[in-house]
């Protein structure tokens, strides 16, 4: 059985994955930034490149990138047909009552697609290479500053880690009373909606005891570790930027100066090649 | 009613890396009026064993039959199946959730087919059979009561449905002494009449050794013993060989026999050992 | 050695090195006088405990024991400031724990270990569990982390670390909260039931972690449950029923008080329970607490009456 709160973690010894939780957030808020800047399909390639190469660097197999593509496959087809239906191009090559084909709709709705693609691959590869431990870490010393405008920012991060912490004892308990249910004669699984509905009660009352219990016991331990004895609380675990960190800004700044001068089509300096010149255009 | 499990072998997450063998081959038989201990140190597949019994975990590999019912079947009649095999799990009042305790009680009668007539007398069995006052309780909310009244709710919950098979996983963990006593009371009273096979988990070698009259050794998922405690306990190196421990009362047995004084009692329970030295003391 | 410990768990909480605790070996710890307390739930109250003195030595292995309703868990959460009395006072170490400006004080001199070791952890990494009393009470990193290791390697988890607590069994669970008190270099610590949920190898991981707390850290250890055979190698036993202690002694002398323990519905050891039934039926049999002991004295009485003659 996998361990449920290692959520995606894919683990590998890998440059990505040592890299500082902190950098690796803000570089995939850079990225979704760069994936939306991208205009023609030559900046779509570069964006492209960026997320390839950063995939290769972090170890995790491309197959295993690909099948959270799949997962959101339905979105996909859903998006590509929206866009290509209804997006209001000159170049007709179908029409039909208020529906219309048009170049210009068959090329947006690739870009989109292909822009919805990268940003899954960007994204899942945080949560591959990324702990949710250390993303809560890491979320918690960006949010840092926050405290200035009272922000109870450490409450906020004490409170995420026992959340993921206690995902999957209660998902564990879930199945636990789900069964001792079925052994008494339960059925979850047939009737309408509301009939399932109301054969969840004798799970979810249960359940919702326990988390009550189990948080009362909490609240006492949180005490008996003295939560809240100094405002000058220390930090055992620190982040520490390191020369990882810094090549993967410089490489993501690098490709997004690369994306908006490919947007620009370098400011003309390809005009003289005919076919580079209409990829750009499109 | 007779339970007979034939190389049931079960694996968690097969074809992943996660993959765990829990049971590997297992096979033996309960035969109608036995009390049946399952021993085994914690991860040895115990309770992954026993809910197969009623289907809770589908048979991957191997055969079971339960009475007549056939668990390997491509389908298998759930609810005949869960009303003749009743499983307790482990700290069972954390189950409870209706507001009442006769609704609570009633909740499997209603499931299996009852009548309201029907549930009512078997929840008003039930309650007294685990030693409460029906007319006391029954309007109460099962929260209000203590830990130990809670238990006992909650087997009578099981008790309910009249199930031929009462499954136990650790009936008695977390009790204090006297609602031991009451629970395993209970197990030798319903024994007369109400469950003629009783299954339990246990921990606990005394409890096994006073209370069953057969028991089965699951280490790391494989059968290593199917014997009477007599002979687990008294005649046989097998304990040594695992986790377990050997009942106090069989400790203090082998304890005397290494100082020349054997005795020939199984000394399985305390009263047992006490008439054995008794015996041997005054000739 | 716990002493210099607690000093610089301070340094980087002033406010917490003010009162800072410090106590020898065998002063009164924790003293309990004349404590009562009541749950109040709208109308109805109930008793907890009633009338209960009790003292705690440093270095002292104390059991409570007591069935379920006794009022044992109530007084375990008096001991460090969880409850605080309706009439009587409870003192750590000279600070009562009424006192709201010293809780801390008092929570990191005492510390607490709960029944279900699953609702007392707070991170999904074991070190950062552990860490995090210190981390609390405002400890140095570099402290941090030699009181981790000290810790983990105290409980014999250190080789786990930087696992997940997910995996582990009951007993490994439970040493991990106690690690995660000991990372606070507490002067006692308090079990409360801690043994309750865990299976007989679970039990003996703790147990024997305990006496090792006890024996080679010098810490007071005070455990509440109702297990009778882990109270054979107390210093000092206390038997509770409804609320009042009603037996107190080492360990001989409470076992052999039959009437308290019948009334506080307890179960003796069966070596026990054995010798006390072979004496009654005339044998010429002393007291036993274990069952090596029973055999020994069997062994004897058996030798005397019949052994000898084969």
């Amino acid at each position: 059985m996998k361990d449920i709160s290692l959520g995606q973690f894919y683990p590998a010894d890998s440059f990505t994955h040592k890299m500082d939780p902190r950098a690796k957030l803000v570089l995939v808020v850079a990225f979704i930034v760069m994936a939306f800047l991208a205009k023609n399909f030559l900046s779509y390639f570069a964006v492209m490149i960026c997320v390839v190469s950063a995939i290769l660097v972090s170890r995790i197999p491309i197959t295993k990138v690909l099948k959270s593509i799949k997962a959101i496959i339905f979105i996909l087809v859903f998006t590509g047909i929206l866009n290509l239906l209804f997006y209001n191009g000159d170049t007709v090559l179908w029409e039909c009552w208020r529906v219309k084909i048009t170049v210009e709709g068959i090329i947006f709705s690739i870009k989109m697609v292909l822009r919805l693609v990268l940003l899954v691959m960007g994204t899942t590869l945080l949560t591959y290479t990324t702990t949710p431990t250390a993303i809560t870490d890491g979320m918690e010393s960006l949010m840092k500053p926050l405290k200035y405008i009272k922000v109870p920012v450490h409450d906020i991060a004490v409170i995420m880690s026992i959340a993921l912490r206690f995902i999957p004892i209660i998902s564990e308990e879930v199945d636990k009373i789900m069964m001792a249910q079925k052994a008494r004669g339960a059925a979850f699984d047939n009737g309408g909606l509301l009939k399932r509905a109301k054969a969840l009660l004798p799970v979810l009352i249960p359940l919702f005891v326990s988390a009550f219990r189990r948080a009362e016991e909490l609240a006492s331990a949180l005490d008996a570790r003295c939560y809240n004895a100094t405002p000058n609380r220390t930090r055992y675990k620190v982040m520490k930027f390191s020369w990882r960190d810094l090549i993967g800004v410089i490489g993501v700044a690098v490709f997004i100066v690369l994306v908006v001068a490919l947007n620009n089509n370098f400011w003309g300096a390809y005009e003289a090649v005919p076919a580079v010149w209409w990829l750009f255009s499109v | 009613m007779r339970i007979e499990v034939k190389n049931l072998k079960y694996v968690y997450s097969p074809k992943s890396p996660f993959e765990k063998v829990a049971l590997d081959d297992i096979s033996f038989t309960v035969d109608s009026g036995d009390t049946l201990g399952i021993v085994g140190s914690t991860g040895s597949g115990k309770s992954t064993l026993c809910r197969h019994l009623n289907a809770l975990i589908r048979v991957q590999s191997g055969s079971i039959t339960v009475g007549d019912i056939a668990l390997h079947a491509r389908k298998v009649d759930l609810k005949t199946l869960r009303k003749q095999v009743g499983m307790l799990f482990q700290f069972p009042e954390y189950q409870l959730f209706a507001d009442t305790v006769k609704k609570d009680v009633e909740f499997g009668p209603l499931n299996f087919g009852f009548s309201a007539e029907e549930a009512e007398a078997a929840a008003k069995q039930a309650l007294e059979l685990v030693g409460l006052d029906f007319d006391e309780v029954a309007g109460k909310s099962p929260f209000e009561l203590s830990g130990g009244q809670m238990r006992r709710v909650a087997i009578a919950g099981v008790l309910a449905s009249k199930p031929s098979v009462l499954v136990l996983d650790e009936p008695t963990a977390g009790l204090d002494p006297v609602g031991k006593r009451e629970i395993l009371q209970l197990v030798t009273e319903l024994k007369k009449g109400v469950t003629d096979t009783v299954i339990i988990i246990s921990h606990n070698m005394d409890e096994i050794a006073e209370f069953c009259n057969r028991v089965i050794v699951l280490d790391n998922g494989k059968l290593i013993a199917d014997t009477t405690p007599d002979e687990l306990f008294n005649h046989s190196d097998l304990v040594d060989k695992t986790e377990l421990d050997y009942p106090h009362t069989v400790k203090i047995k082998r304890l005397l026999a290494a100082k020349g004084c054997t005795l020939d009692s199984p000394a399985l329970s305390a009263d047992q050992l006490t008439a054995a030295i008794i015996g041997r003391a005054k000739g | 050695m716990s002493d210099k410990g607690t000093e610089s768990a301070a340094n980087g909480a002033p406010q917490v090195t003010e009162n800072s605790i410090t106590a020898g070996q065998n002063d009164a710890l924790i003293v309990a006088k004349d404590v009562t307390y009541s749950y109040r739930n709208g109308e109805q109250v109930s008793r907890g405990v009633k009338g209960v003195d009790l003292e705690i030595r440093g270095g002292e292995f104390v059991v409570v024991l007591g069935r379920n309703g006794s009022g044992k868990s109530t007084l375990a959460k008096l001991l460090n400031g969880f409850l605080v009395p309706d009439e009587g006072t409870v003192t750590v170490n000279g600070v009562d724990t009424a006192d709201d400006d010293k809780i801390f004080d008092v929570r990191s001199t005492v510390g607490m270990v709960f029944q279900n070791p699953d609702n007392q952890m707070v991170a999904s990494v074991i070190e950062s569990d552990v860490a995090f009393g210190p981390e609390n009470l405002g400890v140095p990193r570099d402290e941090i982390e030699e009181r981790v290791t000290e810790a983990l390697e105290t409980v014999g988890m250190e080789s786990y670390r930087t696992g997940s607590p997910n995996r582990l069994s009951g007993g490994q669970k439970q040493r991990i909260a106690i690690a995660a008190i000991l990372a606070m270099r507490p002067k006692a610590i308090v079990l409360d039931e801690s043994t309750a949920m865990l299976d007989p190898k679970g039990r003996r991981e703790i147990m024997d972690t305990i006496l090792k707390l006890q024996r080679e850290k010098g810490m007071a250890v005070v455990l509440i449950t109702h297990y009778m055979d882990e109270a054979i190698a107390a210093d000092k036993i206390h038997i509770m029923n409804d609320g009042e202690i009603i037996a107190s002694g080492t360990p001989r002398e409470v076992f052999q008080n039959e009437a308290a323990i019948q009334r506080a519905g307890l179960e003796l050891p069966v070596a026990a329970k054995v010798a006390l039934n072979l004496k009654k039926a005339g044998l010429n049999i002393g007291f036993a607490l274990t069952d090596e002991e029973l055999a020994e004295e069997v062994a004897v009485a058996l030798t005397e009456e019949k052994c000898e003659s084969k």
